[in-house]
């Protein structure tokens, strides 16, 4: 479904992506490994078309989408959810939703619908403003913001940092019922909710990718996780 | 994705494009001037030697020309190349834009004409317009800074217009001071035997003290730019988030360069009220003024040390024939349109300016005929 | 009494007008993070513009009554609608994500814009009248409300009604509130925020051509200073209200139109740096202005 051949990143004056290949094959969930700094955040934001000066290929279902903006990649079908969340915090729930929306057509309300079952939390503060909600919401408004729309492929970035574990369980509960319709690469440094919803990995250092395989590979192996993760 | 940088790329390529990946220390050795990279003892000569000749000849000009009005012409660009200098400082050095830079030009100005007109000229009243500017100037870009500058970076532009059109309201109000918008003339009150041996009345010593003012103010902002604070300036111009979180205090290091600018353009505006003998909101304090000096530093490099002063000419000099040209059309008065439009351009298409974009040309020939 | 309620009624007509003026601004400061310097100048050419029309159509026939003072306003819009067009295609979106080439181009632009002015119009003061209709006053107890003033108060309420429910309501309104916070979330939402950023500085830019047009009659003239002079009255007010914020550029428009009215009549000359004054009080105690959004 995703492809990225030999990709190369410029940001300002340095070359943070030096080569990254990786293969996001349709109905997976395939995630990206690697200590702070590697590049995996890059590796997402490339994809999604925030860099001007990015080298190689990305190919989204065969066709490039190297160079194209950011509103036209998402078009395409690819939900995003960064990091930080970056819910609207001046906007209700309803509206981040709304905002999302790219046709407000039956079968989008049939999602919104599905997605506001998946989180009942989002259904609660409906009319609360994104600023004041508490981190696990924004994670899942975040995620269900994405996903309003027609959305193949899904990408995200680290979506148990920062959160309560029993929201942990909740985001990943709910990863576990999105990966039925739609494909995920997904960025995580927590590497027991990696393990358990990763079929594929991918591991990043210094702006490469180093080494790939199954999952289930990497749980076996201790020495390659201390080796690029620093943990048993 | 860093949006405080400006100039940067450009200026990387004028530089020779070194501030490669990952150096901590601020670079200098940027300036459109600075010593070349390839070859230094063949071009250092060549440049020394092109430095003295100009030089020269720009100190035989009175010697050659005789007629008042050219020297009246070059004496002018001297003074509105330091003061675009000291708006470069700010606009190519530190990445800040002020729309306010006039009035320090301004009030250096009024302080010598309110000294000529109010205290029997001499040497020790001289003496007292530059240190008054000097220190007003320091005080109030003290005070400007620290307000505006740790805001956000679009605020100093504010914040600067607006102090600047404070005092220009001063100066058209305080009547009994400053003849309102009229503004004076104090021809008579300049002395004819400054020292022994100045007479402000001559055209060619005031050329003098307009070259070597020029001059002298070019040595101090060159060692300036090249020491340790000058390139960390640089430095936060490029990227100030890395700087910051190398443990520099960025404030402070604006706030010098915001301080040393005032200084230097109320200075620029003591020598202007020399020259021209007269003074009004308008003509040094307006904010007119310093959109002037912005297009001379934009059109003729920002960032390199030789742009204001070639902007500074290419503007007076070409404002002054299209000034001439208004007899055949009308539309030549509104001459400001043709700079506006060059200066869209500028920005748009060649950001180095006149010498930066030079200076690239020429860095780019080099680099050719090495590979 | 009488004095304040008069001084009150002039700084609520006067900050309304203002309110036209940087509301426009706000919300291109806000979304883009433009200071468009070109805005006074965008502005006043509206003014003359609308102006022109408001009198050429005035002296043809006598007969149109009072409709050429809505033809200029509808001209002076018109003109705000091209010009914000071309100036945010050639020369703002250029520059987009750099704001020192962003201040410097919008300066250039103020530049050639200003000059035109004076070559279409002359650098001459151009006297203007208010319309038949507006001229003249009632009286409530010994007030005297001046219909113009009137006027403006009621137009410019109705456009801030609009505007705030257009915000509050609509799709767009609510992706340019959105696109205030994070330009760059928005565009991978699948908003072209490009085409959001042209909409809105058309928009911005023909309410400062109404505003400017409005301002005409308001003061008796136009000239080719009021241009800069009311951006800076316009920037003091955004920078108060907070960028991005429309019903904070309302409330300190009328802060300033206040503070305007009771200078005007105790000292006028120092109109411009009590709203200085308030604009540093307000900043050094919070940066991003009354209603800013604190990120």
């Amino acid at each position: 479904m995703l492809k990225i051949k030999d990709l190369h990143t410029h940001i300002e004056q340095f070359h943070i992506l030096q080569g990254v290949n990786l293969e996001v094959p349709e109905g997976s969930v395939t995630v990206v490994l690697g200590r702070n700094g590697a590049g995996k955040t890059t590796t997402i934001r490339s994809v999604m078309g925030f860099y001007p000066n990015v080298k190689g290929d990305i190919l989204f279902q065969d066709q490039s989408i190297l160079q194209q903006p950011p509103y036209t990649i998402a078009k395409h079908g690819i939900g995003y959810v960064p990091e930080d969340q970056d819910i609207f915090a001046g906007l209700t729930v309803e509206e981040n939703m709304r905002v999302a929306m790219r046709k407000e057509d039956d079968k989008t309300r049939e999602r919104q619908e599905w997605l506001l079952d998946l989180f009942p939390d989002l259904k609660l503060a409906w009319k609360r403003k994104g600023g004041h909600l508490s981190g696990g919401q924004k994670q899942m408004l975040s995620i269900a913001r994405a996903l309003v729309n027609d959305t193949p492929l899904l990408l995200v970035d680290e979506p148990s940092k920062g959160l309560a574990p029993i929201m942990v369980e909740k985001v990943m509960e709910a990863m576990n019922v999105i990966r039925e319709t739609t494909t995920i690469l997904l960025v995580e440094q927590n590497f027991i909710m990696a393990s358990q919803l990763g079929d594929y990995f991918y591991m990043i250092d210094d702006g490469q990718t180093v080494f790939e395989g199954e999952m289930k590979l990497l749980q076996e192996d201790e020495g390659l996780r201390k080796k690029y993760l620093g943990i048993a | 994705m860093n949006i405080k940088k400006m100039y940067s790329k450009s200026e990387a390529v004028a530089g020779g494009g070194t501030s490669g990946a990952g150096t901590e220390t601020p670079k200098g050795n940027r300036a459109g001037t600075s010593k070349p990279m390839k070859n230094p003892f063949q071009s250092m000569t060549w440049q020394k030697a092109a430095w003295i000749i100009s030089l020269l000849i720009l100190f035989a000009v009175p010697i050659l020309v005789s007629k008042n009005s050219t020297l009246f012409m070059l004496t002018n660009i001297f003074i509105w190349a330091v003061f675009a200098m000291s708006y470069n400082l700010l606009l190519g050095y530190t990445g800040i834009i002020s729309f306010g830079h006039a009035m320090f030009f301004g009030i250096g100005a009024y302080c010598f004409a309110l000294m000529a007109r109010h205290i029997p000229q001499g040497e020790l009243g001289f003496l007292f317009a530059f240190g008054l500017t000097v220190v007003i100037c320091f005080l109030l870009s003290l005070v400007v800074g620290l307000l505006s500058l740790r805001l956000r970076d679009t605020f100093y532009a504010l914040i600067t217009l607006a102090v600047a059109t404070i005092f220009v309201i001063i100066a058209e109000q305080w009547r009994t001071m400053t003849m309102g918008n009229d503004g004076f003339n104090f021809t008579a009150m300049l002395s004819r035997d400054l020292f022994g041996f100045i007479d402000l009345l001559d055209r060619q010593h005031v050329y003098y003290i307009a070259l070597i003012f020029l001059v002298s103010m070019f040595v101090v902002l060159k060692r300036f730019i090249d020491s340790p604070v000058g390139r960390t300036l640089q430095a936060i111009r490029d990227n100030e988030d890395r700087v910051s979180s190398l443990g520099f205090a960025v404030l402070n290091y604006k706030l010098i360069s915001n301080i040393i600018a005032g200084v230097m353009a109320g200075l620029a505006g003591v020598v202007y009220a020399i020259s021209i003998r007269f003074v009004s909101p308008d003509s040094v304090l307006g904010v007119e003024n310093t959109i002037d000096v912005l297009l001379m530093t934009v059109i003729g490099g920002v960032g390199t040390m030789l742009g204001p002063i070639i902007g500074a000419g290419v503007v007076e000099v070409s404002s002054h024939y299209l000034m001439g040209l208004s007899h055949i059309h009308p539309i030549f008065e509104r001459w400001v349109i043709l700079f506006g439009i060059v200066f869209i351009l500028i920005i748009l298409f060649f950001p180095a300016g006149i010498v930066g974009t030079i200076n690239q040309k020429l860095r780019g020939k080099k680099k050719e005929g090495a590979s | 009494m009488e004095l304040h309620l008069t001084l009150v009624f002039n700084g609520l007509a006067t900050g309304m007008l203002i309110f036209l003026l940087a509301a426009g601004l706000s919300l291109i400061f806000g979304l883009m993070s433009v200071l468009n310097f070109a805005h006074g100048a965008l502005f006043m050419f509206g003014a003359y513009m609308g102006t022109w029309v408001y009198i050429l159509i005035g002296g043809w026939d006598s007969n149109l009554g009072n409709l050429n003072f809505f033809i200029g306003m509808a001209a002076a819009a018109g003109i705000g609608i091209v010009l914000g067009y071309l100036v945010e295609r050639f020369t703002v979106r250029q520059v987009y994500g750099n704001h020192l080439r962003q201040i410097l181009i919008t300066t250039g632009v103020m530049l050639v814009v200003g000059e035109l002015v004076k070559v279409f119009w002359g650098p001459n003061v151009i006297r203007v009248v208010q319309p038949e209709f507006l001229t003249g006053y009632f009286a409530v107890g010994d007030v005297r409300l001046t219909y113009y003033r009137v006027f403006i108060i009621i137009f410019s309420t109705v456009i801030l009604a609009l505007l705030l429910f257009m915000l509050k309501k609509s799709k767009l309104g609510i992706v340019v509130r959105a696109g205030v916070e994070n330009s760059e979330m928005i565009q991978a939402l699948g908003i072209n925020v490009r085409k959001v950023f042209t909409l809105v500085f058309i928009f911005g830019t023909m309410l400062a051509c109404i505003g400017g047009f409005m301002w005409g009659p308001y003061q008796g003239q136009v000239n080719p200073a009021m241009g800069l002079d009311l951006m800076l009255i316009a920037f003091i007010v955004v920078a108060i209200g907070g960028l991005g914020s429309v019903a904070g550029s309302a409330i300190a428009a009328v802060l300033v139109g206040l503070s305007e009215a009771y200078m005007a009549y105790y000292f006028p000359p120092g109109s411009l740096a009590v709203n200085m004054l308030i604009m540093a009080a307000v900043l050094l105690i919070r940066p991003t202005g009354l209603f800013g959004a604190t990120r």
